[in-house]
């Protein structure tokens, strides 16, 4: 029932969002496009006023479908397939909450929501000029988003887009269940996904929707001023908002990253992954637009590159929301979202944003703004955009890249993703451009210089960065000459634009965001270098076994080099080893805390630095992931300790354990299942003697001492080889692979019925297992469960020692790369607040 | 048009070619086992699942976990990645490996376990279990 009224309230929604755009359209078109003939006119008055009540109508019913959609969350309605497939009973409310949009419905609708915030805040503070195209533009965009969560039905199409409202039943028509019992509610759902449980990425997704919504802005106001060929004033009120776009996907970019890097073990905060790009190229043409915008104010050129940026900024948007959620990028990206039927709505969308957008600059090429004569090479105006063009390249670049499952067919058949080293290699010397054409703007733009006076200026911060570059060079041991440059640049971006910044701080407070902005992105430059000198913290001899990995000497058992180094070390409890040189490092406890979920256990490792003394703990926890796992596989994961530290950070965590292989052991035993695991273990029985007996059905799996066990099959005993008087004879085809070596025996113990005058009796000696003093006996076969018994003696092994293997990496720099994106957040709020007070000034003045 | 334009546009054709040969070099093609012998280099993805009759461990000698998989052509190949078990391993759907064919055995630098997450929910078992 609930689902039909938030079905209905989608819907409506989507009408209201039709008809919206269309009466907005009404509006714009008799808008004039000078300020003075917008004197209230009564009628036009009025269509506005419907316009921005159906927009504030879509608003609301979008609202309380979500109101809805959480009350169903929160109450637990498993019928529903949005609720069945995010949520459990056990979930914290937090986790609720963060569940409405942790699927792509909800994510939508989300989205939806901003967007709505947002056009609240432009009806409230847009001048009449603009009013009305954008807020059309800004409606035209919610008509999509809300055809992909409306379900609207189509006659001879079916529903549009996918419904959050969908039931479990109407999903699964083919489950066996939905065909005997139609109104079967399942009593559990499968739960959030344990990685998605942090603070830090439950606060991701509304940051990054409202950045999205508030790119939206600038596209509107950049179609708009095309439609009423208004080329000048548009900037002036696009800017706070571009920049507030920019703070948002910044910051989004920033969480999505420290939570990457706290609770992900591959052990960074950026892999070029698809759906990271994803948020960057936006972030990189936002920049470059607001840079555009700045020439366009000050210096009334650049009115085409304005408005391209504005739109590029936007279409990026959409392009790789299609990418990361049309399925295209399926064996691309490790987030892999999976096509809802919403790849040829989403392609439309782009479509029409870029259509749209496109269309409309050519139309009015001709009749745009061109400055009349060129600028000089040294000029703010000439350098800045020279920054603009190569900030272009630089997410052209990534989006080529990205695209790779579309553009990579030009290639090669079935295209893998790039390396990471091409993007690395390319926003390298882009980075270097962009930290040198910092300094220069900024000196061209407070001090009015011409190129003489420059280069005296510059004089100061080059000497300071070469200092600083050869100190730093020589203290981190840097060989490689791009990094050498790569640090100059970043290094002399700082001086440079720390010291207007610090003459800025006297004079004019107000307007230092533009030189913090770039003091962060050079201080952020500097962070990301720590990421090529990361260091795995091994003990002595894994040390020289990895030099001699590097030199080629080691060979496998087939006697090819080996070529992986040995990225971790094993530790046994209580027994300290060296590592990296410089710490002690011990084992201390594992124990089951269920601290944050069930089975959660955590370790207690003891860090003591040889060379200061100064000893400390650091706890990382591995849980079962019992959301994602089916009773009888049970996955595991593990959680991150760091230890930050100015310069460098320790990122451990433990790759695996004695604990963990007991309680997979314990798990299995108490819940057997038909999946097969490696994991999988028979029941067993230890007898006094040290002897083991086995229950295990075929192909089934045991761990008997240090070695696994597994039974292929029946081999049926030729009667040749039968003692006289038998009936019939089975042999079990066992093999034993040693857990350590890796060293494989097969073995196979036979067991033949026999008779002889007082009745049947078994023939079952013991078999001697090869390599190994044990031997093995086939006790008894239990045909109604298809298994077998076995008595294993002499494979005790040693008593159960408590072990971890510890991977553990020395992390330079990455407290610089979260201080270099403070300070661009930083900045950024200063300027969209100087932004803003200018803006209204401006109006008022007017 | 001016010259500046045109200056302009031959740039952007010529950055665009240089990225993109770089770009054609950077991405490789899926392969299996087979056409994975016969490519050179050491960045081949193969795509496959794990043969789970065979036994998949963890040596502590060689601090290698091998395991038995089989491409999308359905050859068996066994598997050595230089780490741990990764997390996901057995509910993986879909494991690609990239490294070199070596003889039989292929040695993969890299490992990418695709799994049935929350946002590719095809898959059902508990659901398909309950009668």
């Amino acid at each position: 029932m609930i689902g039909i009224v938030g079905h209905a309230l989608l819907s409506l929604a989507f009408l209201a969002a039709i008809l919206t755009t269309w009466f907005w359209y009404l509006v714009a078109k008799d808008t004039s496009s000078s300020a003075e003939s917008t004197a209230p006119n009564l009628s036009p008055g009025r269509v506005e006023t419907i316009a921005a009540v159906l927009f504030a109508a879509k608003g609301l019913l979008t609202l309380a479908a979500s109101v809805l959609l959480l009350y169903l969350i929160f109450s637990h309605q498993f019928q529903y397939y949005y609720v069945y497939n995010y949520t459990s009973t056990d979930l914290q409310n937090i986790y609720l909450w963060a569940a409405f949009y942790s699927g792509q419905e909800g994510s939508l609708l989300l989205w939806i929501l901003s967007s709505f915030l947002v056009g609240l805040a432009i009806l409230r503070w847009t001048s009449p000029v603009y009013r009305a195209p954008v807020m059309f533009f800004m409606a035209l965009t919610q008509v999509f988003l809300l055809s992909m969560v409306s379900g609207f039905p189509i006659p001879w199409y079916g529903n549009l887009g996918a419904s959050p409202f969908r039931t479990l039943a109407s999903t699964m028509p083919d489950a066996l269940i939905f065909q005997t019992r139609p109104d079967f509610v399942p009593s559990e759902g499968s739960g959030l996904n344990d990685l998605l449980r942090s603070p830090w990425i439950i606060i991701h997704p509304p940051v990054i929707f409202l950045g999205f919504a508030m790119m939206t802005v600038p596209w509107a106001f950049a179609l708009a001023s095309l439609w009423k060929r208004t080329y000048h004033d548009w900037i002036h009120a696009a800017l706070p908002w571009t920049l507030g776009a920019n703070l948002c996907l910044l910051t989004a970019i920033f969480l999505g990253g420290y939570w990457a890097y706290v609770t992900l073990s591959f052990g960074g905060y950026w892999a070029w992954d698809p759906v990271e790009n994803a948020s960057l190229v936006p972030w990189i043409f936002g920049m470059a637009g607001i840079h555009a915008m700045l020439i366009q104010k000050k210096h009334a050129r650049a009115h085409k590159a304005s408005i391209i940026f504005a739109i590029l900024a936007y279409v990026s948007i959409v392009y790789q929301t299609f990418l990361t959620r049309s399925g295209v990028l399926g064996d691309a990206s490790v987030h892999s979202f999976v096509d809802l039927g919403l790849y040829n709505l989403l392609l439309f969308f782009i479509a029409v944003v870029s259509v749209v957008g496109f269309g409309l600059l050519f139309y009015r090429y001709r009749e745009l703004p061109e400055a009349d004569e060129e600028s000089p090479v040294i000029s703010r105006e000439f350098m800045m955009f020279a920054g603009v063009m190569v900030l272009f390249l630089t997410g052209l670049v990534i989006i080529i890249g990205t695209s790779s499952p579309i553009i990579g067919r030009l290639f090669v058949p079935h295209p893998t993703p790039p390396d990471q080293q091409f993007y690395n290699n390319w926003t390298l010397p882009f980075a270097v451009f962009i930290a040198v054409l910092t300094v220069i703007t900024q000196y061209l733009w407070w001090k009015r210089l011409d190129s003489e006076a420059l280069a005296s200026a510059l004089i100061r911060p080059a000497l300071i960065a070469s200092v600083v570059t050869i100190i730093a060079l020589v203290w981190a041991d840097i060989r490689n000459l791009a990094y050498m440059i790569y640090l100059f640049a970043a290094i002399f971006a700082v001086a440079g634009n720390g010291s207007i910044l610090l003459g800025m701080l006297r004079s004019n407070p107000k307007r230092t965001g533009g030189s913090l902005t770039h003091v962060g992105l050079a201080v952020l430059m500097i962070g990301f270098l720590g990421a090529a000198y990361d260091r795995p913290m091994v003990d002595a001899r894994t040390q020289d076994y990895n030099r001699a990995v590097k030199a080629r000497q080691v060979m496998d058992s087939d006697g090819f080099p080996v070529e992986q180094p040995i990225e971790f070390v094993e530790l046994e409890k209580g027994i300290p080893k060296l590592i990296d040189g410089r710490y002690m490092v011990t084992f201390v406890d594992a124990e089951i805390t269920e601290q944050n979920r069930p089975g959660e256990q955590e370790y207690e490792i003891r860090f003591e630095d040889v060379n200061s003394g100064r000893v400390f703990t650091m706890r990382p926890t591995v849980y079962p992931m019992l959301s994602n796992s089916s009773p009888g596989a049970v996955e595991w994961t593990v959680d991150t300790a760091v230890r930050t530290g100015w310069f460098s950070d320790i990122f451990m965590y433990v790759a695996g354990s004695s604990l963990v292989d007991r309680e997979i052991e314990r798990m299995n035993r108490e819940q057997p299942s038909s999946i097969r695991s490696i994991d999988q273990l028979g029941p067993q029985m230890t007898g006094e003697d040290g002897s083991v007996t086995v229950r295990l059905g075929r192909g089934g799996v045991a761990r008997v001492g240090d070695y696994t066990l597994t039974f292929r099959n029946f081999v049926y005993v030729d009667p040749s080889e039968m003692p006289d008087n038998s009936i019939i004879g089975v042999k079990a085809d066992l093999l034993l692979v040693h857990r350590e070596s890796a060293d494989t025996v097969s073995v196979q113990p036979r067991y033949i019925l026999t008779y002889d005058r007082e009745g049947q009796y078994v023939y079952n000696p013991p078999e001697k297992i090869a390599l190994t003093d044990g031997e093995v006996r086939f006790l008894n076969v239990h045909p109604e469960a298809d298994e077998i018994e076995l008595l294993i003696r002499g494979l005790e092994g040693e008593p159960e020692r408590e072990w971890i293997l510890m991977s553990a990496e020395h992390k330079p720099l990455i407290s610089v790369v979260w201080l270099g994106t403070f300070l661009l957040m930083f900045g950024f709020s200063i300027s969209i607040f100087y932004r803003w007070a200018d803006q209204k000034k401006r109006e008022r003045n007017e | 048009m001016r010259p500046r334009v045109l200056f302009g546009i031959a740039g952007i054709i010529l950055f665009t070619s240089v990225v993109m040969l770089h770009f054609s070099k950077s991405i490789s093609s899926y392969v299996d086992f087979e056409q994975a012998a016969a490519t050179p280099g050491d960045q081949v993805h193969v795509i496959g699942t794990w043969d789970s009759s065979q036994p998949a461990l963890f040596s502590t000698e060689t601090m290698t976990f091998s395991f038995y998989m089989t491409d999308e052509s359905g050859n068996t190949r066994r598997v050595t990645y230089p780490r741990p078990k990764p997390n996901n391993f057995e509910q993986a759907d879909q494991i690609v490996v990239i490294g070199q064919m070596r003889g039989d055995t292929f040695i993969s630098r890299d490992m990418l376990v695709k799994c049935p997450s929350k946002y590719n929910d095809s898959s059902h078992p508990e659901l398909s279990q309950l009668q």
